[in-house]
Formats: C-alpha cells, structure tokens, sequence
C-alpha cells in the first residue's frame, strides 16, 4: 500500500526549507551525541529566563530517586509580591526524544504562560538515554515532582495546583507522571499538558509509516529514541507504561488532560488513540489536531498562523483549568 | 527534539540566505498559500514590518516581524526598500526598514520573490487590476449583455458588485471603471468626463454620460480655456445642449462668431472664459491677471466684434452658452 502523506501546511512547509540544513527528519544513535553538541543547546544557553525581569531564576539541586544522584531544578517565580493566594505551579518536562536536551529546553513555552497567569514554573533536569536508560528519566521526574510539591509553599506555590506539561518526550513524561502519582498516590496534579508527546514504544501506527523521512522526528528518529530508553525490550510485549503511557492499561482517574499533535507527524495517530482512551475511560480530555502541522512546528515557525492558534489553544486550555 | 535546531528567525545576510528565500517563498506558491502568509514570510525573514497595497483591487495586508497582522493608519515611507508587483508598476510591497541602511541584497531578494508570489495570487483570487482587461471592461459597459456575465466581469475587474461604482471617459476612448468610494483619482492630465455614481449593472448610462461630459472639457489653454474635468451629474439641463450640437457639423452662428473674434484678438477666448465663469467683473480681471480697465476695453472691443453686449445678465448668458456650444462643436 502507498502511502500518501497529508500535506503540510504552506507556512510549515515553507517555514521547513528554512531548516532542512540544520534539521533532518531522522535521528540515529551515532548522530545523538553530535546533535547533543549542536547549535540549539548554546542558542538556549543565551535565551532571558526572566523574560525581561518578570522572573526571578534560581538553579536549585534537590535530591534525586532512592540511591540516584541530585537532580537540578530550574525554578522562575515571578519578581512581583503574590497578590493573595499562592501561585499555581507549572512543572515542566522538556522534550528531546530522551536522548538530548536539558531543563532549558522548550521552558519559554511555560514561561510566556505563568507571565500570563501568574505562575511559578519549575523545569526538572532527568537523566538521558541510552547512558542512562529506563527507568532513570520517569524517577527522575518523579522525584523532582515530590520536591516541588513538598516545598511549594516555601516557593510561593500552591501545592493543590501543580500542573504538569511537557513537549514531545517531555509529552510522554508528562503522561507517565500523571499515571504514577495516579498510582502511587504521590503528589496531586490537577492538569496535564501533553503537547505533541511521544507515547507509544511500538512505533508502527499508520502515521508512523505515512511520515516516514518527511517533517522532524520520524520513524527512523522514534526507533532511535525508544531503543535508547528501552534497549532491546522496545516493541516487546512487557513495556510498562511509565516507559510508554500507551501501553498502560486503564486510562481512568487522570487529571485533565490537553493533547494536541499535528496531522502531518509521526505521533498523530498514537496521540489521538490516547486521548480517545482517556474518554472511552470517562475522564476529561481536550485533543486539538493541527492540519499539515510537523512535529514541533509552534516551536520551530511561532510566527505561522497556525503556531499562533495553537498557542492560543495552550494558554486558553490552563486559564480554564485554572479558573480564570 | 523541537528547539534543537533554533527558532525561524529573521536571516543573516550571508551567502546561503538568498538560496533559502527563494525556496522559502516557492514552497508558499506551490503550496497557494494565501496573501497573508506571504507578507508574514516577507516579515519574518526580514525582521521587520511588510506590508501590502493594492490600490486597484483594495488588497491592504501589513504584518509585523512577530507574524501577526496590525493594519497601520500611517502612509508608506518612500524611503523603504519597495517593489512594484509587476515592471514598471507603482510600488506595492515595502519592507518597512526604518534606518536608511544600505540596501541589502536579502531584503532585495525577499522583495523580489514575495511580489512575483503576490501577483500570482492577487491575479488568481481578485482578478486583474481595472483597465487591465478591454474585453472585461466591455462586457461591464454593453447594456445589451446579460446581467450575469456583465456582473461577473465587474467582479473579475475587481469590483464590489453591491457597491455604486462609475465610469471615467478619457480623451483615448478607453473607458476606466472605478469604485464610487473613494474618489477615483483623474487622469495627471488630458480631458476627462466623469459620469455619475450607479450600480454595477447601471454602469452602460455611467458611461454615455461620461462621455456626454467629456465633450463639455476643455484643454484649459489660452486658445481653449475651460474646465480639464467635468462631471456629469454637475452638469443639470446644459447637458441637454450636447444633443443640440453635433461634433464636426457646420457650428452655430454664435461659435462662428466667437471664432472670427478670436482670430482677430489672440486674449479673446481666455478673456470672455473668464468673465462667463466668474462672479463679477473684478474677479475675472483678477483671474486673468489685467487691470481693471484694460478688461472693461477688452470687453468694449470683443461686443463689437461678436456683435452682442456682454455686459448685461443676458449677454453674459448668451455668451456663456455660445463659449460651451465651441465645445461642443469640436470634431
């Protein structure tokens, strides 16, 4: 059978020739350590976390998982006294397929929404594939998420009002984090933002094959990233779904979930499958699907129509969630 | 993955950025992105404002370097880097660039690639600017036509087909179609008729009168002063002398007249122009640039070559009718 991928949008396309130097749709385990050294790691170096003064930042080290090593928070409280209330508190995962990236990466997301809701955000550090594989990242999260519960008041925070939210393996983490507090009944989170998160180690849906070598992170990249995590039990019949929340078998008792994907990416069909789940589940989900969106596109082209309206659509969905 | 590769931002002018402007704005047109895409990518890749004005089809589109649409009060600046959407057009899309920079081989090649991307689209989604098309225009103007294809032509011409639009008769016969609002501009020079503000299928009569009026211009010189423009709907009961006077025929006394008159004093026709078309003696001395006295000898002569006072409300009637029949009785 051919396949006949949906076309991407015109900005998006356009917008993808801009990158196709830098970027290429694929990822293999020889290219990580060079993309780990690449120019989108300094460029985030330079990025103004205080968002022009709106924030004060703090690296803070916390300790990490039972007999792991401390793990690094980044934390930005806006400067201005709290009104009355504590602040909610945005715990951000970032993305990087769980091979590359730091607690920098994608945290200007979050950030331009606590400057609209007056938010605290904390974005954890985890632990990378393959050197460290499963379950390094999850705890990792996990921990940081417990710290941040633990000591939000001391922050400003509002305990009863964490929100997690993550972009692509920061999606994925996302989703797992809310299955473990779900399940070990560890700290309360009231929303889950999983923004084009990569859920599903089996890597064989129809938009998996449709896209393959087109747009950012396709098959070949995805295969990268969960062989990373998951050695050689990717795909097998015994993953658990804190590696990939796909794989979990009841999707009921979640916090409210956001997802959204673009039609044109690898992780479509597994996105809006999760989000079904969740409803089939009776629980409370909002799916938006961006026609000819690729994998990451708000962030790569911000300017593009359709990044504006789904950026619109993240902040519209936490002042909601929030009550404002 | 997403952020690795950095964010799409304004381009370094090096070598390799000309190459992805060109691929940039070809993905757009192979796409048929629409015309606020276009000047958003002409404002993302330049970093500053990009805007759009069409004045023919009404197109206006300004986009600010964050990508989002903010229509600006304020005129172009004619210092901007600029480009006409076809060669030798006024110009139509500007990089609003406020420091008088160098000019910049980038925005040189964004300016290129986004007009020749615009005209496509402007021509496949509005039709073509008015004047363009004859055929179009004919169709509009031929009350025998069918409503139908005389309404989708307007349309193609660009015109609201709910709005009043009229016709402008230049001296070449080529009828110009404009929008009633805002005042078309006139031609920078020659002789025009204007006709009156109707609705598109009413625009057949817009163009006889308008050409009832061109008749009534003059090229506003010494040997044939009067009005360059002339509007039908101000015209009232004199246009009815049009149909009295034929082009070319053998012209009435009067004019004749008027002519000899005129062969025999060169200040004679700027003269009585002046005085049929002002209010009192004083101004049309004033308006002429004579004295007082010098006009009142003018006048004592030119009533004894014409052979009719003009200096009676009567005379002065007479002669502004005879003044508008020379007009009229042009070939």
């Amino acid at each position: 059978m051919t396949q006949v991928p949906p076309p991407f949008d015109p900005e998006l396309a356009a917008a993808l020739e801009l990158i196709r130097d830098v970027i290429s749709p694929g990822l293999t385990m020889d290219e990580i350590a060079e993309v780990r050294r690449g120019p989108g790691i300094q460029m985030l170096a330079e990025l103004d976390l205080t968002m022009g003064g709106f924030f004060e930042v703090e690296d803070r080290t916390v300790p990490g998982p039972e007999g792991a090593p401390e793990i690094s928070l980044l934390i930005c409280r806006p400067a201005a006294r709290a009104v009355a209330a504590p602040r909610p508190v945005i715990y951000h995962i970032h993305g990087g397929g769980l091979v590359i990236g730091n607690n920098r990466v994608g945290v200007d997301i979050p950030l331009a929404w606590a400057k609209e809701v007056d938010a605290i955000v904390v974005s954890v550090e985890y632990r990378l594939a393959p050197e460290h594989p499963y379950p390094a990242q999850i705890d990792d999260v996990y921990a940081g998420l417990e710290w941040t519960a633990k000591h939000a008041a001391e922050l400003g925070g509002d305990p009863q009002r964490i929100v997690v939210a993550g972009a692509s393996a920061g999606g994925g983490l996302s989703a797992a984090l809310a299955l473990l507090t779900r399940d070990r009944q560890g700290p309360e989170v009231i929303g889950q933002m999983l923004m084009c998160p990569m859920l599903d180690d089996r890597n064989d849906s129809p938009s998996v094959h449709q896209m393959a070598g087109l747009g950012i992170w396709d098959r070949t990249a995805n295969e990268t990233g969960w062989t990373a995590l998951l050695r050689e039990r990717r795909g097998g019949p015994d993953v658990p779904a804190y590696a990939a929340p796909a794989r979990a078998e009841d999707l009921s008792g979640l916090p409210p979930a956001f997802l959204d994907v673009g039609s044109a990416e690898t992780f479509r069909d597994e996105v809006v499958a999760y989000a079904s789940r969740i409803w089939q589940a009776g629980g409370v989900a909002e799916l938006h699907v961006w026609p000819g969106g690729f994998h990451g596109f708000d962030g790569f082209a911000p300017q593009a129509a359709l990044s504006r309206a789904c950026r619109g659509a993240h902040l519209a969905w936490l002042k909601r969630l929030l009550g404002e | 993955m997403k952020e690795l590769a950095g964010r799409l931002t304004a381009l370094d002018p090096d070598a390799g950025a000309a190459v992805r402007v060109i691929a940039y704005f070809d993905r757009l047109a192979e796409a048929r992105a629409g015309l606020e895409a276009l000047v958003r990518g002409a404002a993302v890749l330049a970093g500053v404002p990009a805007r759009l004005v069409d004045a023919d089809r009404r197109v206006q589109v300004r986009v600010e370097a964050d990508g989002i649409r903010r229509e600006s009060e304020s005129p172009p600046d004619p210092a901007w880097p600029c480009a006409a959407l076809r060669p030798g057009g006024a110009p139509a899309l500007w990089l609003e660039r406020a420091e008088a920079a160098e000019p910049s081989v980038v925005d040189a090649v964004i300016l290129e690639r986004a007009a020749g991307a615009v005209r496509l689209v402007l021509d496949r989604t509005r039709g073509r600017a008015p004047a363009d098309d004859p055929a179009l225009v004919e169709t509009v103007l031929d009350a025998t036509a069918p409503e139908a294809a005389r309404l989708h032509a307007a349309r193609r011409l660009g015109l609201d087909p709910t709005a009043p639009a009229r016709v402008l008769a230049p001296l070449d016969g080529r009828a110009r179609i404009a929008p009633a609002h805002p005042e078309p501009e006139p031609p920078p020079d020659g002789r025009v008729g204007v006709g009156p503000a109707v609705p598109v299928l009413d625009l057949p009569r817009s163009w006889a009168q308008a050409r009832v009026a061109l008749r009534f211009t003059a090229e506003g010189t010494a040997q044939d002063p009067g009005p360059g423009v002339v509007h039908a709907d101000e015209l009232g009961g004199i246009a009815l002398l049009a149909d009295l006077v034929a082009p070319g025929a053998e012209p009435p006394p009067d004019v004749q007249a008027l002519e000899s008159a005129a062969a025999a004093a060169p200040w004679l026709l700027a003269t009585l122009h002046a005085v049929a078309s002002t209010v009192s003696l004083r101004a049309a001395a004033a308006e002429i640039n004579v004295h007082h006295s010098t006009l009142q000898e003018r006048l004592a002569h030119a009533e004894h070559l014409l052979g009719w006072p003009l200096r009676t409300p009567q005379g002065r009637f007479r002669l502004g009718v005879a003044l508008t029949m020379r007009h009229l009785a042009r070939p």
